[in-house]
């Protein structure tokens, strides 16, 4: 199992217990009084059997709170994820903090900051990068690049885990659209993986009907599941912070009685983030302060709770390039998430909002990870890290620690020694090409390309995902969710692929 | 006819109060103002607010407000001016959604509020709209354009479908068709057959204005 990052630490907290029992009870009252509206028959028949009112007409569900703190007990602190490889599998809560590389929709060509959709062979790189790099601890494969070169939108989805179960052995995020879920399943079912799945929510207190059907299939298949709710405040949410944490833990605990009246115990995390929507624009501020202090009364509420957490707040910054702004929003924001007691983060290589994933930014963000899974683990106080003997011993000057034996002990166990941040010296950095952090993460992305070669799948596992990928294709070309141009578009872009791809063996 | 009710009109309007809105269009008809002239006073109202929004002196909250304000009041003039035999006239008509399996509904409103206050007429059908949905609005309302969003790029298929729907039902020569969204490009809207894109709701309003020109 991933050791991942433990807080040695109390977590930072910004509400005081009487402010955190004002939100929950501000939570009850909303999905006492209004309720979430929620159309999917099945579900209505569950959560009425549970005790809920239930408005078939209308699509309404209102929760009595004795049902929401029952369910909330229900839900388990921690869960395990099974990856390809057992040594990473996870195992999320408690005081572990995990990292996952991701997310952007298209490829970021660095000589003109522009981007496009990307190839299959820029996905399947992307994809042995994240598996090289020391802190992405669970690979979003399906998230990195949803806009694919000639491959139909629905499969999109698919065509990404696959990528990500052939080039990577770390545990996997996966979606639900469409029913593509089925696949999905099958696919990981064939290797004896997890999926973890980010489960598709709207805000303000509406679950669809797709959002269900994945909840359950997922839960079917003893997979944990993952509520993605995403607020804009003043837009799906209210304009405050506070009133964004009231609706963020309504939702949750809509979410809590849900799965939990379908299958107690069924673990899940809760994917939350609140940022404010630029009223010029209409666009979300997603690298603003708001974020993170959202993110850190979420996370301390979802604690309270004892739910797995899925923080936003970092996981891109607003810059359209790998800049400054970049650094700084996406750092920030992910030290918050990390401070306040959350599990997962997805941070390593996405920006420009959701538009954009670069794998030499993911390089320099592994960096940050490292930077704060450091900050994260404190300092141990010891007889022996304390050095009262050693400090005695050496005096003052002329003595130094350099020689000393403690110094060889404890030297490169104390700071996080960064891969491709610069810190040359001046003179050495002079002669050696003046190199950025950026010139050095282009280099070494080619280093790891040539050098790192992806634990293979066996041929059985090889053609399972196949199998499922055939079928899955067929299936919505039957259906004519792929038209006979796409096919055609597909099958071509299939053809070109497999000439790129790593060769099996 | 009192000027002082349809200037309180215009007030009320921008002050985002809907229920006054619509009290002072009744007075205002009730006075005997020619239903076309509280109209034009209405849209020349929200054209105000439109205009401050892009010069940057006013913001979304304050331009959806404005807009709901109106909004409220509209229905009640555009009654008057068709029982008076007339019809209401604008700078084009829309009909506009979130395609089937797409729950997104900011940018796909804030796009709406900016073409009424623009003084188009548009006809918001939400989200998660069908391609039946879409093809009995069109055919009920006559739209100049059809604007559809998307902000999943696995939902943006959807709105081929609906072009598809719309050739079939032979509507598709009689409309323009706009696509926008986050998900999707250029070169998807081209390949689907759509008339024009926009990622963001202000750069759709343009291209509705250019395609309409």
């Amino acid at each position: 199992m991933l050791d991942g990052f433990t807080r040695s630490f109390p977590p930072l907290e910004m509400l005081t217990p009487e402010e955190m029992e004002s939100i929950h009870r501000g939570a009850l009252y909303v999905l006492e009084k209004t309720g979430m509206g929620i159309t999917h028959p099945a579900a209505l028949k569950q959560l009425a059997d549970a005790g809920c009112s239930v408005d078939v007409e209308s699509g309404r569900v209102r929760f009595p709170a004795w049902l929401v703190e029952d369910c909330m007990r229900k839900v388990p602190t921690h869960f395990r994820l099974r990856a390809r490889n057992p040594e990473q599998d996870l195992m999320v809560g408690g005081d572990t903090f995990y990292f996952m590389q991701g997310m952007g929709m298209q490829y970021l060509e660095l000589d003109t900051w522009e981007t496009r959709p990307a190839t299959g062979a820029e996905h399947r790189d992307a994809m042995i990068v994240a598996d090289a790099l020391p802190n992405v601890h669970l690979a979003e494969a399906w998230e990195i690049y949803t806009d694919r070169r000639g491959i139909p939108p629905v499969m999109v989805m698919l065509e990404n885990l696959a990528n990500g179960i052939r080039y990577s052995t770390k545990a996997q995020v996966a979606g639900n659209i469409q029913d593509t879920e089925i696949f999905g399943i099958m696919m990981a079912q064939a290797i004896g993986i997890d999926l973890f799945p980010e489960i598709e929510h709207a805000s303000p207190l509406t679950i669809h009907d797709g959002g269900v059907n994945a909840a359950y299939r997922y839960m079917d298949a003893a997979m944990p599941i993952c509520p993605a709710l995403g607020v804009a405040m003043g837009a799906q949410g209210p304009a405050t912070i506070a009133g964004s944490i009231v609706l963020q833990v309504a939702e949750t605990m809509g979410w809590a009685v849900l799965t939990q009246a379908y299958r107690p115990g069924a673990p899940i995390a809760i994917h939350h983030g609140a940022g404010a929507l630029d009223m010029r624009t209409g666009i979300d501020i997603w690298g603003g302060p708001a974020v993170s202090v959202s993110t850190t009364m979420m996370n301390q509420m979802l604690r309270r709770y004892g739910i797995p957490i899925w923080s936003n707040a970092g996981f891109a910054s607003d810059s359209k390039k790998i800049d400054f702004q970049a650094g700084f929003e996406k750092s920030t924001g992910a030290l918050m998430a990390a401070l306040s007691g959350g599990h997962l983060q997805l941070f390593q290589g996405g920006s420009s909002t959701e538009l954009l994933f670069s794998p030499e930014l993911m390089v320099m963000d592994d960096d940050v990870a490292g930077w704060i899974g450091r900050i994260l683990q404190g300092a141990r106080i010891t007889e022996e890290t304390l050095a009262v003997d050693v400090i005695n011993e050496i005096g003052p000057i002329p003595g130094h620690y350099l020689g000393h034996g403690h110094t060889r002990e404890f030297w490169n166990k104390e700071d996080y020694f960064m891969a491709v941040a610069d810190h040359e010296p001046y003179s050495a950095w002079l002669t050696t090409g003046k190199k950025d952090m950026l010139s050095r993460a282009t280099e070494k992305v080619e280093e790891i390309l040539a050098t790192h070669k992806p634990a293979p799948l066996s041929d059985a596992e090889w053609e399972a995902v196949d199998d499922a990928l055939s079928e899955a294709r067929n299936h919505y070309r039957s259906k004519g969710v792929i038209s006979d141009a796409d096919w055609s578009d597909y099958m071509d872009e299939l053809k070109l692929e497999e000439g790129e791809h790593l060769a099996r063996a | 006819m009192s000027e002082r009710t349809l200037t309180d009109l215009a007030t009320a309007v921008k002050e985002y109060d809907g229920e006054n809105a619509a009290q002072l269009a009744q007075q205002a008809l009730d006075e005997g103002t020619e239903p076309i002239v509280v109209l034009d006073a209405l849209t020349a109202c929200i054209r105000e607010v439109g205009d401050a929004f892009g010069a940057g002196d006013l913001f979304l909250p304050e331009l959806v407000g404005a807009a709901d304000a109106m909004e409220t009041a509209m229905p009640i003039v555009v009654a008057a001016l068709k029982a008076a035999g007339g019809s209401r006239t604008s700078a084009g008509k829309v009909v506009a959604g979130t395609v089937a399996g797409d729950i997104h509904n900011i940018g796909k409103s804030i796009f709406c509020t900016l073409l009424t206050a623009d003084g188009f007429e548009v006809i918001d059908l939400g989200i998660d709209v069908g391609v039946d949905k879409f093809i009995a609005t069109i055919k009920e309302e006559e739209p100049d354009v059809v604007a559809m969003s998307a902000l999943l790029t696995i939902t943006a298929q959807e709105q081929q479908n609906v072009i598809a729907a719309l050739e079939s039902a032979g509507l598709r020569d009689d409309l323009k068709v706009i696509v926008g969204g986050g998900a999707i490009s250029q070169r998807f809207a081209e390949s689907i057959g759509a008339d024009g894109y926009s990622p963001t709701a202000p750069g759709g309003v343009t291209l509705v204005k250019e395609l309409l020109a």
